[in-house]
This record gives C-alpha cells, structure tokens and sequence, in this order.
C-alpha cells in the first residue's frame, strides 16, 4: 500500500509538473513503447483500446493494476501511460461506446441489443488473455466451478457471484484466491499475478457469455419436423401451393437462405419496414428483408372519382396518401364517402400463423430445405 | 375512490406540515383537477380525470398551447403538474417547465456512471422536494424550486446490471422505489425511503431469500429463489382506506431458459398487496406462473370502486402482458374474472384460482414454439386508464405471434439463454374492456399500429396515441375517432390533462417533446 500511495504521488506530481512546465512530450510511438513495456507484460495492450475511459478513470484502472495486478514502472512510464490511453482512449475516442450486453463487455452492444448495461467502468475482457486464463482455468478451478463457471456440488457459482461482478481486471478476484485452497490443493498465492489476471478475464467472459447477444446466444438445430409432412400441409391443409411452386418461385430457396431465415420468412415474408414481430410499432425484422417483395398497396376511390392505387404513405383514421406506381404522390382526408381497400398479398401468411401447430411449423421448415 | 372518507381520515394526520409551498399533501388524496401530482393522477392508477371543459362535443375545437423540445432523447415519463409548473424526467435528467406557457424554468442534469438508458418513467413529489431514479441507481431528491441536488443514495447495484427507470411514488412519508434489470439473474425488490433523510425504511423481495420464506415452495432451490428475478419496474398504486400498497412484479430469472427454476416462481409476474409502512405482503395473485416469455405482470394494477352482482366492491384490474385481464377483490386478493383480452396460445385454461395454466408445449422450444402474445406481449408499460363513468377499462393492445427458442441447453441456464424471433404483429388495437366480465364492449383497431399510453376523461373521451404520430381523441363511450393531432413522433407517455385559469389543457410526449394543446374557459 505504501509503494501504491507513493506511486500515486508520484503521478500527480507528474501531472501538476506537466501543467506548470511543459516538458518535451514523448511521440506517439514512444508512448506506445511504453505502454507496451508496462502494460504488455501481462495483457495486449490492444485490449484497453475499448475502454473509453476519462482520465481520471483511466487514472483509476492504472491505480488498481498496481495495487490489485503488481504493474510494474517508474512515475515517468505510468505518466506516460496515462497520458497515451486518456488521449487515445478517452471518452471521445471510437472506442468509447461503454460495453453493450454480451460482445464481453466490450463495443458497440451486437445485435441491436441496448447498450449500457452494467457500469460504464466494467471489466473489458482481453480475448487472449481470457485464453490463457481458460488454462488456468482447467487445471486449478474447474473441477469445483465447472466449465462455464456456473458452479457444482463442490463449489459455487461464479457468474452470479458479487465479488465476480464487483471485480475489475482482478482487484477482487486476486486477493480472494491469496487464502483460497485450489483443485491442485495449492492456495492461490502460488499463482503468478499474470494468471490471475488472466484467469480474472476468463471468468468475466463467462459472465458476460451469458448476456444477449453472446457467442452463446445461437439457435440450434430447427430440423425435427418431417418433410414429407410437410409437403402434404403445403399442397393441403395450408394451401401454400395456392401461391407457390417448389419448383417455380421456391427453386433452391434452400440454398438462399439458412433455416432459421427459412422458418422466419415463410411466417412472415413480409419486406423490412413491414408488420414485423415487435408487437406495438410495426417495425420489420431484418430476417424478413426479400428483395423484389410485393408491397403492400391501398386502393382509395373518392366519390365519383377514379380509383388509385399506390404504397401507402400515411394511413390512419383521419388521413390517408399513396404514391402510385409513377411515384405520383396522393393524399386525401378520411370520409365515410371515400372507399380504402387494403391490397394486403401477406395476409393469407398473417392468417396461417393462427392456424398453425408447432408440428405444422416444423414440417413444412422440414420440406422447404429439401428445396435446393 | 371514495375521497371524502380517505381525505377525512388520512389527509388531517398530515395537512399544512409544508405549508403553502410545494405540494400540498392533501392534493395526492383528491381527484387531480388543477394538479396532476404522482404519476398515475391519483393513488388509483385509473388515470381518469373529472374534467369536461373538454369533451366529446367540443374536442374538434382542442387547439395547441405550446411545445416544449429537450433535445434529449425520448420521453417516456407522465410529467407531474403542480403549482402551475410541470415536471418530469428523461433518463439522467429533469426538467421544470411551465405548465401554461411551456417556458423551462430549469433542468437538472446527472453525470451518469452507466446502466440502461432505455428511458425513465417521470418523477415524484413531496413537499418541497423532487425525486428520481437514474440509470446509474442512484435515488436523487432535488429542491423543487431550482433543481438543486439536496441528496442522493444508492438503490441498486450497478455492477449486478441493475438500473432504474421508474418514476418514485410518495405514500406519506415513505418514497417507494422500484428497481429494473433483467440482463443477470439477480433479485427483484422494492424499496421505502424517507423522503426527509433518503434512509431506507424497508425493502421487500420480489422472491424469497430462504428455505421457508413465503413462496420457496416454488423454486427448486436457495440458489434459484435468490436470483430469481422478478423487478419492479412498474410504479404501484395505494388505497389509503386499506393502507395497502398495490405492486406488479416482473419476470423470472433466467428468463427464457428455465430448467434451473421449476415452479411457479412466487412471486414473479404478480400482482402482490403490501403494507406500505412496514414492506409485509398482505396477499398475491400470479398471472403468469413460471413464466418462459419475459411477459412479466409490470402492468397497472388499477383501484376500481364497483359493483358486482350489485354489491359494492374494492376491485383491482389488471390488464396483463400475457393476454388476460384479471379482477381482483382488493381487500384480499380473491379473483373475480379471468378474460383474455386478444386472442392468446399459450395457457390450457383457468385453474381454480383464476390463474392461467401454462401450456409445456408452448413454453420456449430448442427448434421453436409460435406464441402469441409475443415478448412484446399482448400490452406493456404504456398506462391503460378506467373512466367509472362508462365503467370501461382502456388498454392498448397488440395480437402478435413470434418464435421463442432455448439456446442454452445447458441444465443451469444463466441469465436469459434464449429468445423470440419472427413472426408478426397481426393488429394493434385499443380494447375497451367491461370491467365487470371481461367482455370487449368495443374495440378500435389502428390502420398503422400503435400502442402508447391512455388517459379518459369525464368529458367522454379516451385520449392515446396511434401509429401515425397522432395524438388521438375516442370517444370513450362508442371507441368513434374525433380529434387528433399529428406530432412528428409517435406518443411516448400517458396524456395528463389539468385545468388553471379555466382552460384545461392536455400534456403529452412525443419523441423529445412535449405537447399542450388547451381548450380556453367557456
């Protein structure tokens, strides 16, 4: 604690020295060396590039990795680090956006899920060093803590522990495994502080596996129907075959798209910007997106006037306006007088969908991938 | 609510502690009429209110007082309107406007340390003082006058994916807090602060924190029952002749992967009466049991003071994500209807209880299930409004299928380990719903979706938002469109309308806006 302190010190004096007295500023690529030096000794320093941190954050991890993960510098070198990563990484920076759910704490939140959950400060995993953290892993924890961490009869779960949650880059993690027996029977202190901080990002990455959006968050096999079933409630019971040939507009629709995109379109083949499955506002889903689709048209026929047919633009119950196929904009105020007809080539789709069993579902996916 | 009994027994204990300024504590006991001051209107959740100087023969003639921008974000928070000025929240901020004039006379700004932005329901008032939640789970209390931070404290745990969204409620002196997250399989729980010192009073789980506590019978295990979700993130409503605290609970942990949590899952996606002095549950009634569809029961859970078979009664309605509405006996928790309100897939039929019985088959699938209501469910946030004057309960609702699939086939699934994909929303609607059976008296279906928050008046009208940006008036007794006004971003908040001067005026949000429009004294 007194070396940390005096570290500290050391680096506000660095700071108010730099304010009153400018002093040649290392280059880019010097500091980069120096990150290198310090930083590198246990992690890629390329794993920091996400953080978007203040400097005062920043200021704060570097804090914690000298006192929780052993950094090793002079004040000059732990400046200079933290001028480098405030400047380069800082909250402006292109990789500020605070880690989303899953995508490992890290990044923009995939797939278009809500970013900011959890703290803006939390644990940025670092892929290689969670690779080699999984080593560690395999040989002193997972015997007790299984191999996702979610614990067993011998030992806990980690993903819902708090000191997990509450850890940053080892700062609780390590001090706990320092009077902790391992699977070896070896308390943890025999651990190097590079593999507790490599074992710190590996189990972050398991908590983290667990949020949507993740690796783990993939669908499985979609299979299980029966293709022959299937084809009978296309050319029967659903009347698919009303409207589609397998081997007019389905040829190789198989080969176009995967299954899961299979089973989203043929519930729902309508273009993006359609009734998709969101409930409330009527937004698409990208699974749905079909070039050359049939849109959606309205038919509006004023008193004696004649009939015009276009893609609606607005269309509620005091307004309504299309733009026809010359790209001809047409609005008119709702009256009991003017005629709307919903030109909806979907709805025998929208219909199906309160028709079918799961086991009508599953077959026909069963059929259509047949189509190759 | 029978106001003048509540006023005369509830009301004198604390008249005149905060003088003329601030909110007059008698006004949260009163029909909202120049004041709108929690977020429902009133402890009822009904979110009717007496007013007529607007009504179904004049509407045509409703015409815009003012628009007030943010530049920040949406808003999905009901302002409060008191002493002339209006407040209300986006997530981390607040603003203070004037409610005749739209002119801003401040806005707080909190420096956030993370958590969901999604969006925050609105503010609370007590006396003097302002609070709210932030993102980051901090609790702030901020001098009503200026928007000057007095306090703030901790209500939840950031580093466990908690956040806060939702608007506080004052009961007395109690600050009751609700607590949102559902990323990490951690605990539900509500909170009571006092509003003078912000210490927490008292804090009550969602989901029972032993062996032996109320409801453990239905989880397999402590490990499960301890992070089992299950949040509050709907702002309750109170009866103060009964004294008791009316809350609904969210969804179970993990959410759509379920093999780590067989039961019911008490008291998750439930409707559960407290004591709002001391936390302890007086009674619950579960609308979803074990629920496999993040459907939750966050819904309002709304006072009504009706008859049934001709006897007077204290009901509670709630019109619930997973497709049905429920009538409850408030005093006790004893269902009177269960009536679903779209079409659903989901449930076998009505046990006993009145509590749907779950269909395996349509619980998340490795290769699917088509559910309807969808994840989106059946209706959700967005405040639905009761008008005892054509006795109708207004909802906004959706019919929507998709697919729900396990993808964490793992016997331990942590966090949600699955999702719905696809399928489509068939119509949205607003439902106008007799409370005494459940029947549909009328139903208004939107050409272009749309499902925002409602408010009725007894001016005969039901006030909401379409799909098209359009503030709407219905006629709350035939659901007939008469008035609208296009606002450029669809409606985000429940309307509030409030007179001053004679004009009653009709607040509501649209995007990062929010819009008066006023009908001047007759």
């Amino acid at each position: 604690m007194a070396i940390a302190q005096s570290v500290l010190l050391c680096l506000a004096a660095a700071g108010i020295a730099a304010a009153q007295e400018p002093a040649p500023s290392p280059s880019l690529a010097q500091s980069r060396q120096v990150v290198q030096k310090v930083c590198g000794v246990c992690h890629t320093p390329e794993s920091v590039i996400t953080g978007g941190r203040t400097r005062a954050q920043w200021q704060e991890t570097i804090d914690k990795m000298i006192t929780a993960q052993g950094a090793k510098g002079t004040p000059e070198e732990f400046a200079t680090v933290l001028d480098y990563l405030s400047s380069q990484y800082g909250p402006a920076s292109s990789g500020s956006t605070p880690g989303g759910r899953g995508g490992r704490g890290r990044g923009a939140a995939p797939g278009g899920m809500l970013a900011g959950a959890g703290p803006n400060d939390k644990h940025v995993v670092d892929e290689a060093a969670a690779d080699r953290g999984r080593k560690v892993w395999a040989a002193e924890c997972i015997d007790c803590h299984g191999t996702y961490a979610r614990g067993t009869d011998n030992g806990p779960n980690l993903v819902r522990s708090e000191l997990v949650l509450h850890d940053r880059y080892a700062d609780k993690i390590g001090p706990f495994l320092q009077t902790h027996k391992m699977q070896s029977g070896a308390l943890g202190n025999t651990l190097t502080a590079a593999q507790i901080g490599d074992l710190a990002h590996f189990i972050h990455q398991r908590v983290y596996d667990t949020l949507r959006g993740s690796p783990i968050f993939v669908v499985h096999n979609l299979l299980t129907g029966d293709p022959q079933a299937g084809k009978a409630y296309f050319n029967g019971a659903g009347g698919c075959h009303n409207c589609h040939s397998p081997t007019g507009d389905l040829k190789g629709i198989a080969s176009r798209f995967d299954p899961p995109a299979l089973q989203a379109r043929f519930l729902n083949p309508r273009p993006l910007g359609g009734r998709g499955g969101r409930g409330g506002r009527g937004a698409g889903t990208a699974e749905s997106t079909s070039p050359g689709a049939k849109p959606v048209t309205l038919t509006v026929t004023p008193p004696g006037g004649p009939a015009v047919t276009g893609t609606p633009i607005v269309f509620d119950d005091f307004d309504v306006s299309v733009r026809d196929v010359n790209g001809e904009y047409h609005a008119w105020k709702r009256t009991p007088e003017l005629k709307v007809v919903k030109n909806d080539p979907y709805a025998a789709h929208d219909e199906l969908l309160t028709r079918y069993t799961d086991k009508n579902m599953h077959d026909i996916l069963a059929y259509l991938v047949t189509l190759k | 609510m029978k106001l003048p009994g509540i006023i005369a027994s509830l009301a004198l204990l604390s008249a005149g502690l905060w003088g003329q300024t601030g909110l007059d504590s008698r006004k949260l006991l009163q029909p909202p009429i120049d004041t709108w001051p929690m977020y429902h209107g009133d402890y009822s959740g009904r979110r009717f209110s007496t007013l007529t100087t607007i009504n179904s023969s004049n509407v045509q003639s409703l015409s815009l007082a003012w628009s007030y921008r943010t530049g920040v974000g949406g808003i999905k928070a009901t302002p409060l309107e008191i002493d002339g000025v209006l407040y209300f929240s986006a997530p981390d901020h607040v603003w203070a406007v004037d409610a005749r004039t739209g002119r801003e006379l401040w806005h707080f700004a909190w420096q956030s340390n993370g958590g969901i932005h999604i969006g925050n329901r609105g503010v609370g008032v007590y006396g003097n003082w302002l609070y709210f939640e932030t993102p980051d789970c901090n609790l702030v209390s901020l001098n009503l006058k200026d928007g000057k931070e007095r306090w703030h404290k901790t209500n939840c745990d950031l580093d466990q994916f908690y956040y806060g969204s939702v608007a506080p409620l004052i009961i007395r002196n109690h600050v009751i807090a609700g607590v949102s997250g559902d990323d990490l399989d951690r605990p539900g729980y509500l909170s009571s602060y006092d509003p003078e010192t912000g210490d927490l009073q008292w804090r009550w789980y969602t989901v029972p924190q032993k062996k032996g506590d109320p409801g453990s019978d239905t989880w397999p295990n402590e490990d499960a029952m301890r992070h089992g979700g299950g949040m509050t993130w709907q702002v309750p409503t109170y009866d103060p002749e009964l004294n008791l605290l009316y809350v609904t609970t969210g969804n179970p942990q993990p959410v759509i992967a379920h093999k780590n949590r067989a039961g019911a899952n008490l008291f998750t996606a439930s409707l559960v009466a407290l004591n709002p002095d001391t936390g302890k549950m007086a009674w619950y009634f579960q609308a979803s049991p074990h629920d496999t569809h993040d459907w939750d029961a966050t819904q309002v859970p709304v006072l009504i003071d009706g008859e049934i078979n001709g006897q007077p009664r204290k009901l509670v309605a709630l019109a619930a994500r997973n497709g049905y509405f429920f009538l409850l006996d408030r005093t006790n928790g004893k269902n009177l209807v269960t009536s679903p309100f779209v079409p659903t897939n989901w449930a076998k039929g009505i046990d006993r209880n009145g509590t749907p019985i779950p269909d395996l088959a349509k619980m998340p699938q490795i290769d699917g299930a088509l559910v309807s209501p969808n994840q989106g469910g059946a209706t959700n946030w967005p405040p639905p409004t009761f008008s005892p004057q054509t006795g109708l309960f207004y909802v906004g609702a959706s019919r929507a299928y998709s697919v729900y699939y396990i993808y964490d086939t793992d016997d331990n699934p942590q966090g949600w380990g699955g999702t719905d994909r696809g399928g489509a929303n068939l119509g949205s609607m607003v439902q106008a719903i007799d409370y005494k059976t459940g029947k549909i008296r009328w139903s208004h279906p939107w050409e272009s979706g749309g499902r925002s928050g409602l408010m009725s008046t007894a001016g005969n009208l039901v006030f909401t938002g379409d799909g098209s940006n359009n503030l709407v008036a219905l006629d709350a007794t035939t659901g007939a469109p008469l008035w609208h006004a296009n606002l450029g971003a669809s409606v985000g908040n429940g309307p509030i309308t409030y007179q001053l001067d004679g004009a009653q005026y009709v607040v509501v949000a649209a995007g990062d806006a929010l819009w008066a429009f006023v009908m001047p004294k007759r």
